[in-house]
């Protein structure tokens, strides 16, 4: 690479995390004008990485230098003021701010005359931003608490992007958009490469990375393990670069024709919520995997709500093979009902709670003898389920927030391998997951249906329907549209044809 | 349709039904002592003054915190302001108030940010010595105005203190940073942090806010009631509560973007209630209660979280 060319230059960059090495003495360089793809299992530390870099987290040691110039940041601001800006997974915009206060915070200083603000003109200058940007539809004057998630993951691009860093970090972004979304997205990203910046583009999508990134750099365990160009290498390539073996064919389940039981576990009747969906009716079998795809606004997350009793306005009958009736989350979870949510962080686990809490707290009542819990059994039966599901943990009262997405989900799913729940209700069970714990999550669905249970799994990867359900429903604006049942024959165009 | 349920019009309205509805219904219960103009302007008068003090409050409450002083602070800043009108005359008066609020703000962000511990326990154990200091300050003695330092007492001096005060937060909230970062540090406080926002700086500004508008309170309480006396052992908790009561309407009408009306209106539909309920010759616990209910009934018809979503 030559020198001159070369934008970003990360050396020895070291980051711990109690005892935890998120980032071991990483090194790597960016040059001008490039999309630079950053990948690597959940808790490979690409986003400890990025974070350093723009200001949320201190470096331990090592030294970022960005056109020639060391940074020292201490916050985003002043990562936004060297020319490095950061578009985060998970909401980043404030409730309680107008959408330009959102765009211009922190950065309020050219709209500032003797301390007193000029509220029109900044109002005005975001505007004509978002004008620019191709959101007309969101009012620059306008509460943000009045746009949806994806529109205000379209101020944060604003927001990231409009004082034209040298450097764009895009972590985890493209799950929250729709499709119009994403192509506004990527082609931002194109234009800062054309301009001569360059963009770290995080994702767990290899199709996508190899689609959209010219470079794309491998970290593993923290450590950094290669740069390759994406044109001389496939999905394959890049899985055995991130896990360190190959993982080839265990993927998905193998089986075909397995004949599923006739027994009805859960029959869901004419389930309608207002606006959401309408009508549905299905039943679930013992020892089945039923999966539900469609678009992402199609109603499929809400089906997962409705059948655990999460839906205030639900109407229509969930009911189990012993006639009990669920009509809420308590009636469901007693009745062995388990839902892990799409959104995880806020519907699914208790960010400041303990591994332990979280995973017991469901099975309380079983746990407790006269209603006294005993802190040993509590650690032992969490301790139990956190090893089974192999969670990357310092120990069971290791904070949840501190751990890596995949691991998140691996305590919500021991959480309720620990209830013994006969039925699972999975929303994206492995959403913003690496490879490693995907494959671990499909090997426990699969032990599960072997074991007779059942499992609902609703996902917007079409791959992953394909390859672990027994029966498919597609939805469509809110009702089912399409059937499928488990075939070798059966491909993505089918799925698509009824989803649009 | 959805745009105008979010403007600022549709809350005004909003604010204005509540209105006609309480006068209406006290109105037709008790046609002859209640409601005429002149009623009406007394009750609107006396809450101002608890307006002035919601406006302050709500730059902290909007952060999360919450001060439990404010009461003991009406009362130290009123005494001081007396004690030095005594000598300098007006001028003593309202620096006496204004400055002696604002030190106490100060002291209160101060030890806050110091001491790490949540607002509550702050301001509950400096309530207690604001209210001895209050005591020692005063000498044990009814502090009297003057009669001839008594301007804020009633029209137009109340009137015109209390309005420079509204168009001072209004101010504050639409053309200064303070009031984006008083929302953004209540929004989500480590984001606030990443985009650079001194955290402190601004509850500590906050703080200092509230306790000024305290002051400007102060000089309305003691040139409406004309005498203050200090009191201990938590009296001054009361006090309190009038001026959080609008502030909780200017929060849950933050969303239409007009606090301070919504503060303002808020503290006028309590006043138009609880005179509604003294025309009526209720007792004044049956008034308490309510008071306590109706804005309970307001705030939840008007800001309540979404069925099923998570309210704390």
């Amino acid at each position: 690479m030559n020198s001159e060319n070369i934008l970003l230059k990360a050396e020895g960059i070291d980051k711990h995390f109690g005892i935890t090495h998120a980032v071991d003495h990483v090194s790597l360089n960016i040059s001008r004008g490039e999309i630079r793809a950053l990948i690597g299992e959940n808790g490979s530390g690409k986003s400890t990485f990025c974070q350093m870099l723009c200001g949320i987290y201190k470096k331990d040691s090592g030294t970022f230098t960005l056109d020639g110039q060391v940074m020292n940041v201490k916050n985003q601001v002043e990562a936004n003021n060297m020319g490095v800006s950061i578009i985060v997974q998970e909401m980043g915009t404030l409730s309680g701010l107008s959408v330009a206060e959102n765009i211009f915070l922190g950065h309020e200083n050219p709209f500032m005359h003797r301390g007193i603000k000029n509220t029109r003109a900044m109002i005005h200058e975001a505007q004509r931003l978002l004008d620019e940007y191709g959101f007309k539809n969101i009012r620059a004057g306008s509460m943000i608490d009045n746009y949806k998630f994806e529109d205000r993951k379209l101020v944060e691009i604003v927001k990231a992007t409009y004082m034209k860093p040298k450097i764009l970090i895009v972590d985890e972004t493209t799950t929250a958009l729709s499709q119009h979304g994403r192509r506004e997205l990527y082609n931002i990203m194109n234009a800062v490469r054309d301009d001569g910046r360059s963009v770290i583009f995080i994702s767990h999508d290899l199709g996508e990375v190899l689609e959209h990134c010219d470079t794309i750099s491998i970290l593993r365990d923290g450590e950094y393990i290669d740069t390759v160009n994406a044109s001389d290498v496939n999905e394959d390539d890049l899985k055995r670069l991130m896990v360190g073996r190959d993982i080839g064919s265990a993927y998905y389940r193998t089986d075909y024709g397995r004949e599923i039981s006739s027994e009805v576990v859960m029959s869901v009747r004419d389930v309608s919520v207002p606006g959401q969906i309408e009508n549905i009716s299905f039943d679930l079998h013992r020892g089945e995997i039923l999966g539900f795809g469609g678009l992402s606004e199609c109603g499929m997350h809400e089906v997962g709500k409705a059948v655990f009793g999460a839906s205030w306005d639900r109407k229509g009958n969930v009911t189990l093979s012993y006639g009990v009736e669920i009509n809420s989350i308590p009636q469901a979870i007693y009745h062995s009902v388990a839902y892990a949510s799409k959104d995880r962080d806020n519907e699914s686990i208790i960010l400041n709670e303990s591994i332990r809490n979280n995973i017991v707290l469901p099975s309380l009542n079983n746990l407790a003898n006269k209603h006294i819990l005993s802190r040993r059994k509590l650690n032992r039966f969490a301790k139990e389920f956190a090893d089974k599901m192999q969670t990357k943990m310092q120990g069971i009262h290791q904070f949840v927030s501190d751990l890596s997405g995949g691991n998140k989900q691996k305590v919500v799913l021991a959480r309720w391998l620990g209830k013994g729940s006969d039925i699972l209700v999975l929303d994206s069970p492995t959403r913003g997951i690496d490879i490693k714990v995907k494959q671990a999550i499909y090997a426990l669905m699969s032990e599960l249906i072997a074991q007779g249970k059942s499992i609902i799994m609703i996902s917007e990867e079409i791959p992953e329907l394909l390859g672990m359900s027994d029966r498919i429903l597609i939805m469509k604006d809110g009702k089912i549209n399409g059937e499928f049942m488990r075939s070798e024959s059966l491909n993505e165009e089918d799925l698509i044809a009824k989803m649009v | 349709m959805q745009n105008f349920k979010n403007s600022k019009l549709f809350g005004f309205m909003i604010l204005a039904v509540m209105v006609l509805f309480f006068y209406a219904l006290f109105k037709f219960l008790t046609p002859t002592n209640f409601g005429s103009p002149a009623n009406l302007y007394s009750y609107f008068q006396s809450s101002i003054i608890y307006s002035v003090g919601g406006c302050g409050l709500y730059f902290i409450v909007v952060m999360g915190l919450f001060d439990f002083a404010v009461g003991a602070n009406i009362v130290l800043s009123s005494i001081v302001g007396v004690i030095l009108s005594e000598k300098f005359g007006y001028i003593g008066f309202i620096v006496g108030c204004l400055g002696c609020g604002t030190l106490i703000g100060l002291l209160i962000g101060f030890l806050y940010n110091q001491l790490n511990v949540p607002s509550m326990i702050v301001t509950v154990g400096l309530m207690l010595v604001f209210e001895s200091l209050a005591v020692f300050v005063a000498g044990g003695v009814k502090q009297t105005l003057d009669p001839s330092l008594r301007f804020f007492s009633g029209a137009p001096g109340n009137i015109i203190l209390a309005f420079l005060a509204f168009a001072l937060m209004w101010f504050i909230l639409n053309y200064t940073k303070i009031g984006t970062y008083c929302n953004a540090i209540g929004s989500n406080e480590f984001i606030a942090k990443n985009m650079g926002i001194d955290v402190k700086k601004y509850k500590l500004i906050g703080f200092m806010l509230l306790h000024f508008f305290v002051g400007i309170m102060a000089v309305l309480t003691v040139s409406y009631g004309t005498t203050m006396t200090a009191l201990t052992g938590m009296s001054t908790m009361s006090r309190n509560f009038q001026p959080l009561m609008g502030t909780f309407f200017g929060v849950a009408f933050r969303k239409y973007g007009n606090p301070i009306s919504a503060i303002v209106i808020g503290e006028f539909i309590i006043a138009i209630i609880f005179n509604g309920f003294v025309a009526l010759g209720a007792p004044t616990t049956i008034q308490n209660v309510v008071t306590g209910v109706a804005l309970l009934l307001i705030v939840t018809l008007t800001a309540r979280g979404k069925r099923g979503s998570v309210v704390k």
